[in-house]
């Protein structure tokens, strides 16, 4: 009796969970859907809806101005990332492992970029980077995402490092394994899950960056974000709504794609060991 | 091992960005004896066609990269901070060239070879020796004759508390404080400590009647809001997106002047192209050059021989159709003042 | 044997903090001893930095009007703080209780939007709310409303642009932390005879401290710069610190006083955190 009632509660609140989460994504996704919809506004600027048209998908494929910057951008995005989560990874695990004078220094230091609005870093950088007499574009860019994911990235990994996997380092040292070995083997796999979301949090951080971008960019490019910040003047042409559905198709379908590889995989796997 | 194989070749990568960038840049400095073929230019985004800048790079067998800036301080801050490096040409407007010539951030321009500047209007021309003005704006009051409760004809009517959330307005110090002052009956560019402190009073009443800072030409036409203090570039789009259904009027003042801006083009101290950049403003300058670009972009020009050359619907446009024309002002160097106008500004957007 | 010290302590320490160390003495130490320095400069005639000793700027800081933006901004900040926890909470416990797989996927469909550009998700909210907007045409002609409302430049609606900009920043460490806690815990409290709600917050809610700890730290901070919501949906009528230090910058062109007020955020910030992890006894800041 009592039992079933139990069940009947879990139950109730399952249903209630999923129709709140339901509604939280409904709300993070509205904007998304809206911009997807004002792809198709016949309209020269995106004011108010004006009629459908798919205009803005012919003349996306006319103009390689915005989808040239969606392409610096991920180019950008992806660089960030790889740099960031190498840097981070093998820093968050040395800052965790070993004492060394000024550890406390840097730590405190990982805070800062969190904290100062990012003009502020900008503005710094630009400065120092033109009284060295390095050349702005991508480089600089990229110094730059990465100063700010990097503290991200340190900070997400090294919550995942667990006091018990030093034991295990050692032990697969005592069974002959180099030190490299033993990071890819051992400490790499149990972070894992931490290293994928700081890559996340990378990734995400630096293809939407736009004050950092703005300010250390060169002549030559500039990335999808600073293109929209430029066209305030007059407003959004619906070309970028269009790039934007169909970035958003393509993350989609890659994710779909991902699933399927994934499950076949699993599955063949499972026919192998019946086998 | 794969790891460490693929972080080298990342900071192969990387240095390859540094140097790569380097070399480029420098191999391309423009000499007298070989002609660039590369410029590159910062203004703002949807200012100017993409087809003439392409005729442009094939008249000239040259490559030419655009970047553009979200606001006039971009522009002050390449400058400042040795903009020549990057650009060979730089957007700014005229409030800044007093400033920018005193502080050697702009080269002279040799206007031997530009000879097409003789088009452009004289009296709209600060700072003669160092800039080619371009494109210009009217910063002016429009609203909608339907939904409007008050007929605008001063600024004074501005702060009617019947508008209140009525309005969409341009957003700085250095465009608010003007309006102000001109309708209190002091000068634009006042540096009296006492006159600006009665211009923040009077703001404070204006700033009850805006909806929103930006967005004006967006929030007329979908009825957010009932007057703009905008440029006519804006006012025209709005107009020509409203179409037959346009309802929106210029403010018919009888005696308060309006302002007037110029953006224009400087070359950079230590720019890399000039000659090009020479080739590139005696281009724009042309009068059937520019009259194609005014087709795209109708913006109010200072080039009288282009306009002459225009397009009828250009100059028929709604949004240049206004009497008080001349009866305009600038906006001028105030100096160190400019702090007490910021501190003002301040002031106002923090309320109480 | 003091080279063996050396290949198995200092070679390894120095090849893995070495490399972040040294981008953090790089590009950030040295940009903020710059920052600092600078704000005991002067200004030029126009806004560009005069190298001579001056306190002018943190002599502006005593205005009134600073103290106010500050607070204004703390309380705006605390506000979002507040709701994105309690919101999140709640959407962060539903997700860590599904299994791993679905988790992951459930994760990943909170970033996505987030790869689209927030200036232009912030649009889609006013063109969606704006007078003439769908919302305000549904309404009209299901005759709920007989003039357009206005819901665009509100409070309300620059509540909505912050909380669903930085609801992510609170679900994540949230989420991880509440996936951390074992379930046999928690079974064995229901076991022990413990309603939901007693386990809820004698067991779960404690245990996940540390998660919410670092929630409130990565939402409220960046809450505190932000200026692009306010500026966006709040129609720009009232300035944050954000946008007072974005505007020493640019269009001010005060480059000193920007420096000094980033300092003092810098000071107010480490400050308010200092504070708060005495108040909540965390010894160590690595819990984030």
């Amino acid at each position: 009796m009592s039992i079933s009632r139990k069940q009947k509660g879990k139950r109730r609140q399952e249903l209630l969970g999923t129709i709140y989460s339901v509604a939280i994504y409904t709300i993070l996704y509205i904007p998304v859907f809206v911009m997807m919809m004002f792809s198709f506004n016949n309209q020269r600027y995106n004011y108010y809806w004006n009629g459908f048209t798919t205009q803005w998908y012919a003349k996306l494929f006319n103009n390689s101005a915005v989808i040239g910057s969606l392409w610096y951008s991920v180019v950008i995005a992806v660089l960030a990332t790889v740099i960031s989560v190498t840097i981070g990874t093998i820093g968050a695990l040395g800052l965790k492992k070993y004492e060394f004078r000024g550890k406390k220094f840097i730590n405190n230091m990982l805070y800062i970029p969190i904290i100062v609005p990012e003009i502020v870093m900008a503005v710094a950088l630009l400065i120092i980077f033109i009284k060295i007499g390095l050349s702005l574009g991508m480089g600089t860019i990229l110094i730059g995402h990465c100063t700010f994911c990097i503290p991200y990235a340190v900070v997400t990994i090294k919550g995942r490092i667990s006091g018990d996997g030093y034991s295990l380092e050692e032990a697969s040292m005592d069974l002959g394994a180099n030190r490299i070995k033993t990071f890819l083997n051992v400490t790499l796999p149990s972070i894992m899950p931490g290293v994928m979301s700081a890559a996340f949090l990378s990734f995400t951080l630096s293809i939407d960056d736009v004050v950092m971008s703005n300010m250390l960019a060169g002549a030559k490019n500039s990335t999808l974000p600073v293109l929209i910040l430029s066209m305030n003047k007059t407003g959004v042409t619906p070309d970028v709504n269009a790039l934007t559905t169909i970035m958003i198709l393509f993350i989609v379908i890659a994710m779909i794609l991902n699933n399927f590889i994934r499950n076949a995989l699993k599955k063949r796997a499972k026919m192998e060991e019946n086998i | 091992m794969k790891k460490l194989i693929s972080m080298l070749l990342i900071s192969v990568l990387i240095m390859g960005l540094f140097t790569g960038c380097g070399s480029s840049t420098d191999s391309a400095k423009g000499g007298n004896a070989e002609p660039s073929t590369e410029l590159n230019i910062y203004m703002w985004q949807q200012y100017i066609s993409d087809d003439l800048i392409v005729e442009f790079e094939k008249d000239n067998n040259a490559k030419v990269n655009l970047s553009y800036m979200s606001d006039n301080a971009d522009a002050i801050t390449k400058l400042t901070a040795g903009g020549g490096q990057e650009y060979d040409l730089i957007m700014t407007c005229d409030a800044y060239m007093e400033s920018l010539v005193e502080g050697g951030y702009v080269e002279k321009i040799n206007f031997e070879n530009i000879p097409n500047a003789k088009n452009i209007n004289e009296s709209y021309w600060t700072a003669k020796e160092y800039c080619v003005p371009y494109l210009m704006n009217y910063i002016y009051i429009v609203y909608n004759k339907d939904t409007s409760p008050v007929e605008i004809k001063s600024y004074n009517d501005l702060i009617n508390p019947a508008l209140k959330g009525q309005i969409a307005s341009i957003d700085g110090a250095r465009n608010l404080f003007p309006i102000a002052l001109v309708a209190l009956g002091y000068d634009p560019n006042s540096i009296n400590e006492n006159e600006i402190a009665e211009a923040y009073e009077w703001l404070v009443k204006y700033n009850d009647n805006v909806v929103a800072y930006g967005n004006a030409e967006q929030n007329l036409t979908n009825g957010t809001a009932s007057v703009a203090f905008t440029y006519d570039g804006n006012a025209s789009w709005a107009m020509s997106e409203l179409g037959d259904k346009n309802n929106l009027v210029i403010a018919d003042f009888e005696k308060d002047p309006v302002q007037l801006g110029f953006d224009l083009y400087v070359v950079p101290k230590g720019a890399r192209h000039v000659d090009l950049a020479e080739k590139f403003l005696n281009y724009i300058t042309d009068p059937e050059v520019m009259a194609a670009n005014l087709v795209e972009y109708p913006y109010s020009c200072p080039n009288d021989a282009a306009v002459e050359a225009a397009s009828d619907d250009y100059k028929n446009d709604p949004a240049r159709d206004f009497a008080y024309k001349e009866n305009v002002f600038f906006q001028k160097d105030v100096g160190n003042v400019i702090t007490i106008y910021n501190d003002y500004y301040q002031k106002l957007k923090v309320g109480e | 044997m003091q080279k063996n010290t050396f290949k198995r302590k200092t070679l390894p320490s120095l090849a893995m903090a070495g490399p972040v160390s040294l981008w953090m003495i790089l590009f950030v130490t040295l940009p903020m001893l710059y920052i600092i320095y600078i704000s005991f400069m002067s200004r030029g005639v126009f806004g560009d930095v005069v190298y001579k000793f001056s306190l002018e700027s943190y002599e502006t800081l005593l205005d009134s009007t600073y103290f106010k933006v500050i607070l204004k901004s703390i309380k705006a900040a605390f506000v979002t703080t507040v709701l994105c926890i309690l919101i999140g909470y709640p959407f962060a416990y539903y997700i860590a209780k599904k299994p791993k797989e679905v988790a992951s996927k459930l994760i990943m469909l909170i970033m996505i939007p987030f790869w689209t550009n927030s200036l232009m998700r912030l649009n889609s909210w006013l063109l969606l709310f704006q007078t003439s907007g769908p919302v305000n045409n549904f309404l009209l002609s299901t005759g709920f409303i007989d003039t357009p409302m206005s819901f665009v430049y509100t409070d309300g609606l620059v509540m909505v642009g912050m909380i669903t900009n930085m609801l992510p920043f609170a679900v994540l460490p949230m989420y991880s932390s509440i996936e951390k806690l074992s379930r046999s815990l928690l079974e064995a409290s229901a076991d022990l005879g413990a309603s939901g709600r007693t386990t809820f917050f004698n067991i779960t809610l404690p245990l996940t401290f540390p998660g919410i700890f670092s929630s409130i730290i990565l939402v409220f901070i960046p809450s505190l710069g932000i200026y692009t919501v306010t500026d966006m949906l709040g129609g720009g009528k009232v300035l944050y610190i954000g946008n007072i230090i974005k505007n020493q910058f640019g269009s001010i062109r005060n480059w000193p006083l920007g420096a000094a007020l980033s300092v003092l955020l810098i000071v107010i910030t480490g400050l308010l955190i200092y504070i708060y992890t005495r108040f909540a006894k965390i010894e160590d800041m690595e819990v984030l």
